[in-house]
């Protein structure tokens, strides 16, 4: 028989390092001779999407478009340390070491043009898509590529970093700032359970991510379907099959993730609510976007068919011999 | 160091394959889509010097059917066979299983062949194709030998197929009018997926719903797929209703826990034998339903 039910899940997942640990990101952003600009931060690609991201930071800070901001992070020679890509950290903390380190190049762009100009005050200085000006004087404007010659063989360079606000938990009081910030994530989906074989499907799933700001949605989406493929494996599939300390499982024929066709299409929903101290309001999701998916489907299979699972993954397996156990002791299903 | 292929030869013809076979003996080992024996020969557990490659053999890749005999080729791809208008209405749980392997890209590699040959305990073609009583024609370069395809495989990745023979081609019945097959397999995930559990049914009914005949085949169940004998005997002569399936779905239990006694997926596989069993049959019903329709 088949049987259907619903579940949520809920989390909120703290952003960072936390507890105090240095959380660090260093980026150096420098004026080209040919009036673009160069964003040297040693944050890793892995996929998710680093490079546009902090690329499209940049730019913002910048008043430039996109491709006048060339972004360097694969060389660990030329790039300053921006910590690991993980932690889901990435967008706000390096986000923000991008967002502080190209408004200084702009402070270094102003100072080199205030002092080209005769002592011009700084703050009388615009700068906007790669042009300096001044508001009152039309004669006064030079564009990035003129400003980088003023600076003969050397370069217009801005550096700067970004450390993550959290303290270390008070081992007395259990008080402090572990981490910051929070995102929060709700999935709700639905199941069908065969109460013949134990196998579940996943019938619907809607994922709702609080992002902070979505400064690239497509990404933020395609984070949220892998997060959604990740943590249905986790919930219904991924099992070690640990025997006396060795993994018994150690290979993908035997180790299973899910494919295309145990994967339904996941509806996505993006909550923006800024977080005032992120770059732009925004805040990183790599790891949200999966925690919540095990939860939601545990308690979608408790709604189908009154067993509640403690232990995953819940394979055809575990879940069919506790529906027949507890069939067995003859309590009904709640549903 | 493993020891490496000494020849490959590509064979157009049976003729050709079953010469080199003659030649090589025991030095060989037939290729068709090489789905299984790659990997083995990756993982070192075997190493033939010679490897004669059929999968261009056109002779052996036909499925006909004459005068309600299907034959269906060796090296028959699971995509010829999930494709194929004789699998897609009576016959279409063998289309199923067929259709429950692996990837595309294994499925338009591996062949029925291979599948039988290997003879995995949980092999997909063998329940469906056991079910249907197929015969296994075998040829050797002096003889050809026919028999039953329960015979054929004796044990987990065991057959009867001698060193110099060919498995040309699998043969059975095409169903008739008051008779059904189904097919069900159980995996962790719905493609690339190595059954848990597998089971085909053949059923034949009279007109009052008795059934006449029945073949049971089930696969992962044991150390090779194999036939019910017990369940079958119980169940003919009896009419097909609820508590026939009922009584039949305990005995298939007891001897599940027979079967497994001291195995850990014994526990799960006495539940799950049941449940697969439920919906093989009830696809096999299907046709009955069907035909009183039309």
């Amino acid at each position: 028989m088949k049987q259907r039910g619903k579940g949520i899940g809920c989390t909120f997942y703290g952003t960072g390092y936390g507890n105090g640990f240095p959380d660090v990101s260093r980026a150096r952003v420098q004026l080209e001779k040919d009036g673009a600009v160069t964003v040297y931060v040693g944050a890793t690609e892995v996929g998710q999407g680093a490079k546009t991201v902090l690329s499209q930071i940049a730019a913002e800070a910048l008043g430039l478009s996109m491709e006048d901001v060339r972004f360097v992070c694969e060389n660990t020679d030329e790039t300053p340390d921006a910590g690991t890509a993980a932690a889901s950290r990435q967008t706000y903390n390096t986000g923000n070491a991008v967002k502080r380190t190209s408004e200084a190049l702009i402070r270094e762009i102003k100072n080199a043009v205030a002092n080209h100009w005769q002592k011009e005050d700084v703050q009388r200085i615009k700068v906007d898509r790669g042009k300096v000006y001044h508001p009152d004087d039309q004669d006064k404007t030079l564009s990035f590529r003129e400003v980088a010659l003023l600076a003969g063989e050397s370069k217009i360079v801005g550096e700067d970093s970004f450390t993550a606000m959290t303290t270390q938990l008070d081992d007395e009081t259990g008080q402090g700032n572990p981490y910051w910030p929070y995102t929060f994530n709700v999935y709700g989906i639905e199941v069908e359970v065969d109460t013949d074989t134990g196998k579940v499907a996943i019938i619907k799933a809607v994922c709702a991510q609080d992002v902070g700001r979505a400064v690239n949605p497509k990404l933020i989406e395609g984070q949220m379907d892998g997060g959604f493929a990740m943590g249905l494996g986790y919930a219904l599939m991924e099992d070690i099959n640990l025997s006396k300390g060795k993994m018994k499982h150690d290979r993908f024929s035997n180790y299973l993730i899910p494919t295309a066709m145990d994967i339904p299409d996941l509806e996505k929903l993006i909550i923006e609510s800024p977080e005032s101290t992120a770059p732009y309001g925004a805040k990183g999701i790599g790891e949200p976007v999966m925690l919540g998916v095990a939860p939601a489907v545990l308690n979608a299979i408790y709604d189908a068919v009154g067993v509640r699972m403690t232990t995953i993954p819940v394979t055809p397996d575990n879940l069919l011999v506790a529906i027949k156990e507890m069939d067995r002791k003859g309590q009904p299903h709640e549903k | 160091m493993r020891d490496l292929v000494q020849n490959v030869y590509q064979a157009k013809d049976t003729e050709t394959a079953l010469n080199l076979l003659n030649q090589h003996q025991s030095e060989a080992k037939i290729l068709a889509g090489g789905t299984d024996l790659i990997i083995q020969m990756r993982e070192g557990n075997v190493s033939p010097p010679v490897l004669i490659d059929i999968s261009s053999i056109h002779e052996t890749r036909e499925i006909k059917e004459q005068s309600n005999t299907i034959e269906l080729g060796s090296t028959a791809t699971f995509t010829d066979i999930e494709k194929h208008i004789l699998f897609n209405h009576c016959l279409s749980a063998i289309a199923k299983a067929a259709r429950s392997i692996g990837s595309p890209q294994i499925r338009n590699r591996a062949t029925v062949g291979g599948n039988l040959c290997n003879a995995s305990p949980a092999a997909d073609m063998l329940p469906p194709l056991l079910a249907m009583d197929a015969m296994v024609v075998l040829k050797s370069k002096h003889q050809t030998r026919v028999l039953p395809l329960s015979e054929f495989v004796t044990g987990k990745e065991q057959t009867l197929l001698q060193v110099d023979e060919l498995l040309e081609k699998i043969r059975f019945q095409n169903l008739t009018s008051n008779e059904g097959l189904g097919f069900s397999k159980l995996g962790i995930r719905n493609a690339l997926a190595i059954a848990r559990l597998s089971m085909a049914v053949y059923l034949e009914w009279d007109e009052n719903h008795m059934c006449k005949n029945v073949r049971i085949a089930s696969g992962a169940l044991g150390l090779n797929a194999q036939r019910e004998w017990d369940v079958e005997r119980f169940m003919k002569g009896k009419h097909l209703n609820n508590s026939l399936f009922a009584e039949v779905a305990a005995l298939l239990e007891e001897s599940t826990m027979k079967r497994l006694a001291g195995r850990n997926t014994m526990n799960f596989k006495r539940y799950a034998v049941q449940g697969v069993f439920k919906q093989a049959l009830d696809e096999a019903l299907e046709g009955m339903d069907r035909r009183k329709d039309s």
